[in-house]
């Protein structure tokens, strides 16, 4: 299970650094592309907003993991450690409940809606499909990071009672 | 209306409260409000649909790159070089060292993008340089994060970026440089405060460098200071837009730091990638849940309701704009800036225009506002990392903070009332 998360770890934020190294290459090129050969690249900006949505989501799981993501703890800090403990679980549970519904259920359903008709990107003919399927597949990850906190939660909490 | 919206306020309160992300207390209230009138599964369809409408912008590509370049610049000599230019220009005056504190966390802030690292990179170097030379720490302390915030509304400023999102496509060129003249008043006004703190304690006055010297710590700063020329020159001159701008920000800051300061390591790179990843997507799942948000706000009709409320309580604009300044001023006390922009500028923002504000000049106030709350307890992100680059307590710095507070609270409604602060620069330059 360590060995596992481990190997989640490093490659997602291998996946963050390529995609953040991508959209640099990629804006780069669009205003080199226009101001020193004057062909402006209408493909490059709609990569560059896909590769976006990617970043937003999958860094956000990798956010996730850092526990960087933006929290009020005001009021938590207070309580007594074992009541900290049952907010933790409270707070990783609502996240699980999130990702399950809105990522995983309403993601699958967006995948869905644009395969039927296919749609792809106007200028790169990317099947849409694609870029929104970061959505249940962030969704999953979350749901396993989520899953991974809850029991080291439950096992401290079991070790301090 | 009244049900759902009750449900939202209800459920993001009791998430926020039990330290549930925000991002994730924002959705699933969203998600419970939608779910009062509308079925489970087009619920959670519509919010996923919002969710990757909202991250599909072309608007929001400046924001990975200012972050990036902010992370570049923030290394390394950036932050000595502007110390050292402060220091040549206005080291001299009376409260020398207070004002040359206050010039650098304006520069860095803006050229950095973060008030956090303006408050630890200058913070760092500063607050213990004046209290060697006899200044009280917890005032140098209170200086340094209450200048550290003036970055947020001098561009290039993604808060101004996210605000622009928020609020429907209000022109960042525009807003970019309508923060100037705002931004330097604050960082005046505070500097008014720092001359009559060190003449009534008595500071010491620093004495001016030779002209040659001056002329050669200038020129050392000038590098760092071009990035800001290029990036607002070009958005100013309608040359690029202001995703290009954030990509040649890049360019030219890796050329900086790599090539020719060579402060940042190629093998270092990778780290800083993650990083800027990191940061931005917390912001972008705050702006894809937000966008969820105000679709429900608006599918309720909510915005309109507060709107209706406010012109009960007054039908003066004076008294409603101060409502919404003091109601900001109580919320950027316990919440960070990204969020609190993305909840209450679609809740705002319409109630501003109805009394004839402009987008443009209703950002800067917001934004001016909720800087004030950075620095400010309970919950102050640049407070708490000013009192640990100082080795002080947020207790001790409150006193001398309140002089500083009262002058930012005096340019904030300066701002708020004379639209022309705002708006004067975009006017002249054809932004609007």
């Amino acid at each position: 299970m360590n060995n596992l998360t481990h190997w989640l770890d490093k490659l997602l934020s291998l996946a963050v650094t390529l995609l953040m190294l991508a959209i640099v290459v990629t804006v780069s090129w669009q205003v080199m592309s226009r101001y020193i050969f004057h062909v402006p690249s209408s493909g490059s900006e709609e990569l560059a907003r896909f590769l976006l949505i990617w970043i937003g989501m999958l860094g956000g799981v990798y956010a996730y993991r850092t526990k960087a993501h933006l929290g009020l703890n005001i009021v938590t800090m207070k309580l007594s450690a074992i009541k900290q403990l049952y907010a933790l679980i409270f707070s990783h549970l609502a996240v699980l409940a999130f990702s399950i519904s809105v990522l995983v259920i309403g993601g699958i359903n967006i995948v869905n809606l644009t395969l039927d008709p296919v749609q792809t990107s106007a200028a790169l003919n990317i099947n849409i499909a694609v870029v929104y399927s970061i959505i249940p597949i962030s969704g999953l990850l979350f749901c396993s990071y989520a899953i991974v906190e809850l029991l080291s939660t439950i096992r401290t909490l079991r070790g301090n009672k | 209306m009244e049900i759902a919206g009750l449900v939202l306020i209800a459920v993001f309160f009791v998430l926020l409260l039990l330290n549930v992300p925000i991002s994730f207390s924002i959705g699933i209230a969203s998600l419970v409000a939608m779910l009062v009138s509308i079925d489970f599964v087009p619920a959670v369809t519509t919010a996923a649909q919002r969710m990757a409408g909202g991250l599909n912008s072309f608007a929001l590509l400046a924001i990975p790159f200012f972050v990036l370049s902010g992370l570049i610049m923030g290394r390394g000599g950036i932050a000595r070089r502007l110390i050292e230019c402060a220091m040549a220009l206005i080291g001299m005056l009376p409260g020398g060292l207070a004002l040359v504190n206050v010039l650098s966390c304006t520069l860095f802030g803006s050229i950095s993008g973060s008030a956090v690292a303006a408050t630890s990179a200058i913070g760092s170097f500063m607050i213990p340089e004046m209290e060697k030379k006899g200044y009280d720490k917890n005032f140098s302390t209170a200086v340094t994060v209450a200048a550290s915030t003036t970055g947020m509304v001098i561009p290039p400023s993604n808060i101004l970026i996210i605000y622009a999102i928020a609020g429907g496509g209000v022109s960042i060129s525009a807003l970019f440089v309508a923060g100037y003249l705002p931004g330097i008043l604050v960082a005046l006004s505070l500097m008014m405060v720092c001359s009559l703190y060190a003449k009534k304690h008595g500071y010491p006055v620093g004495s001016a460098m030779p002209a040659k010297k001056i002329v050669q710590k200038v020129l050392a700063a000038v590098p760092s200071l071009l990035l800001i020329v290029i990036v607002m020159g070009g958005i100013i001159a309608g040359i690029f837009t202001a995703t290009e701008a954030g990509a040649i920000a890049v360019l030219y800051s890796l050329l900086l730091s790599v090539v020719i300061y060579r402060e940042v390591k190629v093998k270092e790179l990778s780290a800083i990638l993650l990083k800027a990843g990191e940061i931005t997507a917390i912001v972008l799942l705050l702006i894809a849940v937000s966008s969820t948000m105000s679709w429900i706000l608006a599918y309720e009709n909510i915005p309109q309701s507060i709107s209706d409320f406010l012109l009960t309580i007054s039908d003066n604009p004076l008294v409603i704009l101060l409502i919404i300044n003091l109601t900001l001023l109580a919320i950027g006390a316990f919440m960070d800036m990204t969020p609190s922009v993305l909840i209450f500028t679609p809740i705002f923002l319409p109630v501003a225009e109805s009394l004839g504000l402009s987008p443009l000049h209703f950002g800067i106030m917001m934004v001016l506002n909720l800087s004030i709350g950075l620095c400010s307890p309970p919950v102050g992100s640049v407070l708490f990392v000013g009192c640990s680059v100082a080795k002080t307590s947020i207790e001790q710095v409150i006193k001398p903070l309140m002089p500083l507070y009262a002058a930012m609270f005096v340019v904030l409604m300066m701002v708020t009332y004379i639209p022309a602060i705002s708006e004067f620069l975009p006017r002249f330059f054809g932004l609007m």
